[in-house]
């Protein structure tokens, strides 16, 4: 708790520091929280080159607007908003123009970047790893079928690991709907996925 | 209702279940159903396996991405042409620090990492193989990070021939004081492309300043061109300003440092050795000279003062000789 309340403080310093044009006090703000952004984007966009347009939008719109801070709020709610809003407009974007991003071309021809991260679970059992790329294809399948908004919130609870309360926060709703969000994004891929279950 | 519909309601429960995300009643009535429904039990059990399968799909963004993003941006920040409101200058912010107001992050640095994430510009230093002995780990070999097209020809057939020069990261962990690792370090702290990396990795040295290569390192980074290195590495001497060739760097940022802030620190540690353990007597002759010279240069009021406080704490002149 003591940790915490050191962090909050030291925080709040670099935030204040910030805001009186400490821009080394900003780039310490932005380490403590630009993996997680990055990350988030990269999920959600399955594109390096579309996330970094995130996170650098991102961060220049919160080092324009610091100032306008005012603590009513978590500093990482305040930038979740922005962030999460960005890639909300990118994936609204991408529905329409229909688009596949994780799949770019190789030397050896397309290649889906999500089919090279390793399946740890699978081992070196054959038949676990054909049934555990099996089901990594479709959970792939399913969540780009869910809306922007339930896909959000599926990533900001699931990969992020965010309560629903302060999720509603991020996405400037009530945590009853975000729960609803979640319920049908879960739902869906209960159903995708029923043959696994 | 009946238990088949039963079940099926409590099983679209699961997933928030498993979240933790149910209301205490919800909550209760998936629990006393499981208390008496195997095959729902099993269920659940199959759905926490797959919605931990999910985690094998979430992708982790290259490290060579971050140390782009956070270099670009710097670029960027260094573009902004209007600063935010509200901007005080550097004195109000020294009062605020001076008057404990504030604990800014230059004074403050956040901690020690224990991890050290190097970009490729620090990697290439080394030749492979290098690493994966002697106690460090090395992991993601290959992962390309950078690339630079040499060469091109035309081939047969329409193709195209390329000669590419590639770049690969690679993720080396380790104690500090392994030797590997310094010389990665000190490469680090002197990148010239990254000052946020120099700052990270000379907060990392600041922990082992108790080694001379590692001092010589610190005293290099306070010629750094970006003050917030210069006052980190300052940081990490404030222990050590008795040692000779701490004092003299110390004097030199007295004389040629154009931040206020490091001047000011400056004063303070060689002040502070002086009164611990060194009397009157020990002052160093050179130091006096360079407070002396600075005391009639010094354009600040508050630095010319505390140069005047500590000259005159040891009966020294204030005038230049």
């Amino acid at each position: 708790m003591a940790q915490k309340l050191g962090g909050q403080l030291e925080e709040t310093a670099l935030i204040r520091a910030a805001q009186g044009g400490d821009r080394d006090a900003f780039e310490q703000l932005v380490r403590a929280y630009d993996q997680s952004v990055l990350r988030l984007a990269m999920n959600l966009l399955r594109s390096p080159e579309d996330a970094q347009d995130v996170y650098q939008e991102a961060f220049l719109r919160v080092y324009r607007n610091l100032d306008k801070f005012r603590f009513d709020c978590s500093f990482h709610t305040w930038l979740y908003r922005i962030v999460t809003n960005l890639c909300l407009d990118h994936m609204r974007k991408r529905k329409v123009r229909k688009e596949e991003p994780t799949i770019v071309a190789t030397a050896e021809g397309p290649l889906d970047r999500m089919d090279s991260v390793q399946d740890e679970r699978a081992g070196g059992d054959p038949q676990r790893f054909l049934f555990s790329g099996e089901l990594r294809k479709r959970m792939k399948e399913v969540l780009a079928e869910l809306t922007p908004r339930e896909r959000m919130v599926f990533e900001l609870r699931h990969y992020q690991g965010l309560r629903l309360r302060r999720i509603g926060e991020i996405l400037g709703t009530t945590e009853e709907a975000a729960k609803n969000c979640l319920f049908r994004a879960t739902q869906k891929m209960r159903a995708a996925l029923g043959d696994f279950i | 209702m009946s238990v088949e519909t039963n079940c099926a309601a409590v099983k679209d429960l699961f997933a928030l279940y498993l979240y933790g995300e149910l209301s205490f009643d919800e909550e209760e009535r998936v629990e006393s159903h499981l208390d008496k429904c195997v095959e729902c039990s099993r269920a659940l059990e199959r759905q926490r396996e797959v919605q931990m399968a999910l985690d094998n799909i979430a992708i982790e963004p290259a490290p060579s991405l971050l140390h782009s993003c956070r270099e670009d941006l710097h670029y960027r920040l260094g573009e902004e042409q209007v600063a935010p409101v509200g901007r005080r200058g550097w004195w109000e912010q020294l009062v605020d620090v001076l008057a404990g107001r504030t604990n800014s992050g230059w004074l403050r640095p956040v901690g020690a990492l224990t991890l050290v994430s190097l970009g490729f510009g620090v990697a290439r230093i080394l030749p492979p193989g290098t690493f994966g002995s002697g106690g460090n780990t090395l992991m993601g070999v290959g992962e390309p990070a950078a690339s630079r097209v040499r060469y091109v020809e035309p081939a047969s057939n329409g193709r195209v021939q390329l000669v590419v020069d590639e770049t690969s990261q690679r993720i080396i962990s380790g104690p500090v004081d392994s030797p590997n690792i310094r010389v990665l370090l000190f490469s680090a702290a002197k990148d010239p492309s990254d000052p946020g990396l120099r700052a990270d990795t000379v907060e990392i040295l600041n922990s082992n300043a108790q080694f001379s290569e590692v001092r010589d390192a610190l005293i290099g980074a306070l010629k750094d061109s970006n003050a917030g290195v210069r006052l980190k590495a300052m940081a990490g001497l404030r222990s050590f300003a008795q040692q000779p060739e701490v004092r003299s760097a110390l004097t030199q940022v007295l004389l040629a440092d154009a931040n206020p802030e490091m001047r000011t620190q400056a004063i303070d540690l060689l002040t502070r050795s002086l009164n611990q353990d060194n009397p009157v007597m020990g002052f160093d002759r050179t130091v006096i000279g360079a407070m002396q010279e600075l005391l009639q240069k010094e354009s600040n009021a508050y630095i010319r003062q505390r140069c005047k406080m500590a000259l005159e704490s040891v009966k020294a002149s204030t005038e230049a000789y």
